[in-house]
């Protein structure tokens, strides 16, 4: 419980960073999806993940979280394994992985941030509900928290799903393009969220398609299988990036995976 | 006859009514109560089976338990205990087995089952032709049930899984919840999320044993997914819809068993078909999602539509009355005349307009209804033709979105209060 305390305090000069990514490499079916990728984010900042599809930026959402094997390389969460860190990470999905038929309400869902703590035999308190009331508040959703979440638009999903983060109090949160599938209105009020949560100095890794409001974060992760690049949007965000992140060929260590995959080309 | 004997002969038939109706269930109450409880625990876990999208899955298991059932016949021969740590066990490797089979191999979740259940239930017929001479393991009674032959040893050990399972949801209800709906955020919090689903199929397991002999593994996938999916097509929350299906199951059982007894038929089947109809009542007449509810809510919206069609059309005969010679019906073909009549009817009833030859006129209150509505669709025009929508296909478009009048007001802001639409027709404006 002490530990607990000490680490709601605001985040000490030279404490570990939210997080840290070392010579991480991921496989899917054998084929390598990460390779070596290094990464730190220091608490606080808001940081975007740009790439194509297929660049890995959600199996790196998903390695971090503790989802899928590793192949290689370290992962730490507030200086420690994920496995410890658990009550310092939210995950936000993308919406249209939920299945929202699901015989649910608004309010139900983000009362799903405090499960964590409840544990498998758990119920709810009074204290849970107040944090929903306020998470839902916050998101600007509390006219709807008692409605099925079939009744939501697309921005009102993320929404919840945010509230719902929001709810776990947690210190790093890690969103899975939160902006799919949302007009820009919704986008930048989503993204307005984001910044005060950000400014409350929780850390953000934003899984990102949108290139116009990059400048918008404190870092850009640039991410194709390697990191192509990272670092503040000022630096990192330009044309040559973009061509390397974007246009081309696969890379000649691609090639030679495949091949060592499928037998060289006289063989097969 | 005297009124007093026919007062008696009259009770005397209700006795005998009676007697013929309910004796049976009286007879067989034991039977009765081991087939509603059973019924009542498939609907149960029927609920997370519907949800989780395991329909399938609970089938592969209710088939798959045969050769543990068999293997534990050969080896204690009549022992509940035996039969069902046997069927538990079945039911754990097929769970397991139709993981491994989807993670190892291409195929695909529901060929892994189809795999998995298949190659079980052969194992089970082959054993039970190697059992000795002598012992007599019936089949039939294992795939269709026989709720006649529940004994007492049936009903002590329904006694014992029952407080199990729903004592288990109970405890368990948040975790479970949590994983029916998002199993990843459930893993990111920590939950072993396997362990909560093979929880699940162990409880499974052994309600499908309990309820061989009510209704074998053939008809416990109905009761295991109808009565859920009753319950899903009525309720939006996930306590209310386990109740109604725990109840559902339970009562689908218990008519079941009635009318078998009256149709002298088998009980099994007959509870799936109960179950069954409900159902069907409920795709049909559940509020909101039923159909019938479904084409009233559309019927209702046709018939608003074209009483706002005929307020604006009015409206326009004002605006130029030269237009209204050729009359009401022929300016809205193709709508129905007769429909039109009615829509008159009910404007009249609600004083927006007066009946009146050749055509009704509007009132003050009917006139302001249809400024309001070319309002809504000379703004939708305009807003149309902003997002680069094509002449041609402008009106038709309006035609149809002026009636989400509401949104009309914030389409004016956004537009910035244009005065007239694209072809410079004027926006009325709002009073007051």
């Amino acid at each position: 419980m002490a530990a607990e305390a000490s680490l709601r305090q605001p985040p000490r000069l030279g404490a570990a960073p939210a997080l840290e990514v070392a010579g991480l490499t991921v496989s899917y079916r054998q084929q390598p999806v990460l390779r070596h990728v290094d990464v730190a984010v220091p608490e606080g900042q808001l940081v975007a993940i740009i790439g194509p599809n297929g660049a890995g930026k959600s199996t790196l959402l998903k390695a971090v979280l503790g989802l899928l094997p590793i192949d290689a390389g370290e992962i730490r969460v507030l200086g420690r394994p994920i496995a410890q860190a658990r009550q310092h990470v939210a995950y936000v999905p993308q919406t249209d992985s939920a299945d929202w038929d699901f015989p649910i309400t608004v309010r139900e869902v983000v009362l799903m941030g405090r499960y964590r703590a409840l544990g498998y035999f758990g119920r709810p308190r009074a204290a849970d509900h107040a944090r929903v009331a306020a998470a839902l508040e916050t998101v600007g959703m509390t006219a709807y928290a008692d409605r099925h979440i079939r009744q939501l638009s697309g921005g009102q999903q993320q929404r919840v799903f945010l509230a719902r983060a929001l709810a776990q109090e947690a210190r790093v949160l890690l969103l899975d393009e939160p902006f799919a599938g949302v007009d820009a209105r919704t986008e930048a009020a989503i993204f307005e969220l984001m910044d005060r949560f950000s400014q409350a100095g929780q850390t953000l890794i934003v899984v990102n398609h949108n290139l116009q409001i990059l400048d918008r974060f404190d870092a850009v992760l640039m991410l194709n299988r390697v990191v192509v690049a990272y670092g503040p949007p000022a630096e990192v965000v330009h044309a040559d990036n973009l061509r390397r992140l974007y246009g081309g060929r696969m890379s000649f260590v691609d090639e030679a995976e495949r091949a060592l995959q499928e037998g060289p080309a006289d063989v097969r | 006859m005297s009124a007093e004997r026919l007062l008696a002969q009259s009770a005397a038939d209700l006795i005998t009514w009676q007697e013929r109706l309910l004796s049976p269930l009286i007879d067989h109450r034991l039977q009765l109560l081991c087939s509603v409880v059973v019924g009542a625990l498939l609907g149960l876990l029927g609920g997370f089976v519907v949800l989780r999208r395991m329909a399938l899955i609970g089938d592969a298991i209710a088939h798959a338990v045969l050769p543990g059932v068999v293997i534990a016949f050969l080896l204690v021969s009549t022992g509940v205990t035996g039969l069902f740590v046997g069927a538990l066990a079945a039911g754990v490797v097929t769970a397991v087995a139709i993981s491994l089979v989807t993670r190892f191999s291409r195929a695909k979740e529901d060929a892994a089952i189809g795999i998995v259940f298949t190659a079980m239930f052969a194992v089970g017929v082959i054993l039970i032709s190697r059992l000795p001479a002598g012992t007599h393991f019936d089949l039939k009674c294992f795939l269709f049930g026989d709720p006649l032959a529940i004994t007492e040893t049936d009903w002590h050990s329904i006694l014992l899984i029952a407080p199990v399972v729903v004592g288990t949801i109970l405890l368990l209800f948040h975790p479970l919840k949590l994983l029916s709906f998002d199993p990843v955020l459930a893993r990111t919090m920590g939950f072993n999320t396997s362990l909560l689903h093979y929880v699940l199929m162990i409880l499974l397991s052994a309600t499908i044993v309990a309820a061989l002999r009510s209704v074998g593994v053939i008809m416990a996938v109905a009761m295991l997914v109808t009565p859920a999916a009753t319950a899903y097509q009525l309720t939006n929350r996930l306590w209310l819809l386990l109740t109604v299906s725990t109840v559902l199951g339970g009562l689908s059982a218990a008519a079941g068993m009635f009318l078998a007894f009256q149709f002298n038929s088998p009980p099994g089947p007959m509870m799936v078909l109960v179950a069954t109809v409900v159902f069907l009542l409920a795709m049909a007449l559940a509020p909101e999602r039923g159909f019938l509810a479904v084409a009233l809510r559309r019927r209702r919206i046709r018939r608003h539509i074209l009483e706002e069609d005929v307020l604006k059309m009015l409206a326009r005969f004002e605006e130029t009355p030269q237009r209204a010679a050729a009359g009401l019906a022929a300016a809205l073909t193709p709508a129905d005349p007769r429909a039109i009549g009615r829509a008159v009817e009910d404007l009249a009833r609600d004083g927006l307009v007066t009946r009146g030859q050749p055509e009704p006129t509007l009132t003050a209150a009917g006139r302001a209804r249809a400024q309001d509505m070319l309002r809504a669709h000379r703004l939708w025009e305009t807003y149309l033709a902003q997002e680069g929508a094509s002449e041609r296909h402008l009106h038709a478009e309006a035609e149809r979105l002026e009636h989400a009048h509401e949104l009309a007001e914030e389409l004016d802001r956004t537009l910035g209060r244009p005065a007239a639409d694209p072809q410079g027709k004027t926006i009325p404006r709002r009073e007051g």
